[in-house]
């Protein structure tokens, strides 16, 4: 083999090694390097955030469990907010402990100027395969906030909010 | 042995004469790199000052806290220091060392961006071809072997990707990956995060036509596994041009079918997917005045 060949490949395993030494210490990710496990585990379940003003909403239809067609409110649109709609998804999905620095690091995201006078509903959506292989969505109330204040939902155990 | 020759054979083209074409499409190549890398950290960096929480570190932030880059604009310092750097180095001022310390910062920037829990990978062609790049300036003297090494391997570490995506599938979830219903999940996980960003959501074509007919999702899901398994062949210069453009029809369909974008992907495999040194080589010699772009050391590496 050519010399310069020989050495190019040389360095390309010692890459190679060094991707795999990471990828395999840090969960498949060590960025740039992955294993790419985007979409491997079909079928699973998911869940996803998303917000509705209910400013103008009963208290009593605020907290009510409903599926995409019944949400309560009106839409707010994250892209007016500059929010990643995926990162909103993420810290709502991810969060294991609603302590008051979530709380609070959630008012920032959307930015107080953002909500203004409003109360926002933020609900948590999770979809999933029924066995008769149709998708069943449904969304439950998970906080309320203004800019000042974030409150949970009454109906669901504390332990959901691991408080 | 005979297969590694015949790899590094077809990686780093060792048998040829670089052409004028090939120096130029080279410095294309990496201006379009480093014009990614730049969009990038400032796109990021601009974004990071909503951050207060780490809620998923990455990489780096596995070992030191990461939430330092969210104040006293840190991240806009960096995508600042990112841009002065590299750009000293596309245009050969300074150290061979500094696209490597461009890649540590871009790093750092990309780890403190997605702290939120996504973990997106449409910017990792760009991260792997800056870190190419800067091994092949630390490694190699010589320029002609330098661009031949840099472009060698991003090809090597495309490839790679597509077959551990398809490889992860079917470990994953296993021979069934492809059933129709997990594609019919997964469009009802998107149409979620349009309804989240833009209040309203319309199943397009595509989308309309897989959850209409099962057969149809499953075919999807098929062709585009096959695609990714045959992302290998992408090594072999005969078969990169069709390949490429396998992959391309891939990007398109799962933006279509489930709304992800990874343009930087499919930006790259155009670049790297098509002789564009040949063609850039035939034109020149259309030139009357003989060749304008002459290779700074035109020799066989």
């Amino acid at each position: 083999m050519n010399k310069f060949a020989r050495k190019s490949f040389k360095i390309l395993m010692a890459i190679f090694l060094v991707y795999g030494v990471l990828v395999a210490t840090h969960k498949g990710e060590f960025w740039p390097f992955s294993i790419y496990p985007m979409f491997s585990q079909a079928g699973n379940s998911w869940t996803r955030a998303l917000v509705r003003d209910v400013s103008s909403t009963p208290d009593d239809l605020i907290w009510k469990t409903v599926d995409l067609k019944t949400l309560a409110g009106s839409p707010v649109q994250l892209a007016n907010t500059g929010v990643s709609q995926i990162d909103f998804s993420n810290y709502i999905s991810k969060t294991e402990r609603w302590n008051a620095n979530r709380k609070q690091g959630l008012i920032k995201m959307f930015n107080p100027a953002n909500i203004g006078q409003s109360c926002w509903i933020i609900y948590k959506i999770s979809g999933r395969l029924s066995h008769q292989d149709s998708v069943i969505i449904k969304a439950v109330p998970f906080l309320l906030i203004s800019t000042d204040t974030v409150q949970t939902n009454p109906n669901l155990p504390e332990t959901d909010y691991s408080i | 042995m005979a297969f590694v020759n015949r790899i590094s054979t077809e990686l780093f083209t060792p048998d040829k004469k670089e052409t004028p074409g090939e120096v130029l499409f080279f410095r294309v190549f990496e201006a379009f790199i480093i014009a990614y890398v730049i969009k990038l950290s400032w796109q990021w960096g601009t974004y990071m000052v909503r951050n207060s929480e780490v809620v998923l570190p990455l990489g780096v932030a596995n070992y030191i806290d990461i939430s330092f880059m969210f104040s006293h604009s840190l991240s806009l310092i960096n995508a600042g220091i990112i841009t002065g750097i590299i750009l000293l180095s596309f245009f050969r001022w300074g150290s061979k060392w500094q696209y490597f310390i461009t890649v540590l910062l871009f790093h750092l920037q990309f780890v403190a961006r997605f702290s939120q829990g996504e973990i997106p990978h449409s910017a990792n062609l760009i991260g792997m071809s800056l870190l190419c790049i800067s091994l092949g300036f630390i490694l190699f003297d010589s320029t002609v072997k330098r661009r031949r090494f840099i472009l060698g391997s991003i090809i090597f570490f495309i490839g790679l990707g597509y077959i551990m995506a398809a490889c992860t599938k079917l470990i994953g979830t296993g021979i069934n990956w492809s059933d129709g219903h997990h594609l019919w999940l997964w469009i009802a996980e998107k149409k979620t995060d349009i309804l989240s960003r833009s209040g309203t959501y319309n199943y397009n074509w595509l989308q309309q036509w897989a959850l209409y007919s099962w057969s149809a999702a499953t075919a999807l899901l098929t062709l585009g596994w096959l695609t990714e398994l045959s992302g290998f062949l992408f090594w072999w210069r005969r078969l990169r041009p069709y390949i490429a453009t396998g992959l391309i029809i891939m990007h398109v369909g799962i933006t279509l079918s489930m709304n992800i974008r990874f343009d930087a992907f499919i930006f790259e495999l155009i670049l790297l997917g098509y002789p564009w040194a040949t063609l850039i080589d035939n034109y020149i010699s259309y030139i009357p005045t003989g060749n304008v772009f002459q290779p700074t050391n035109s020799s066989t590496p």
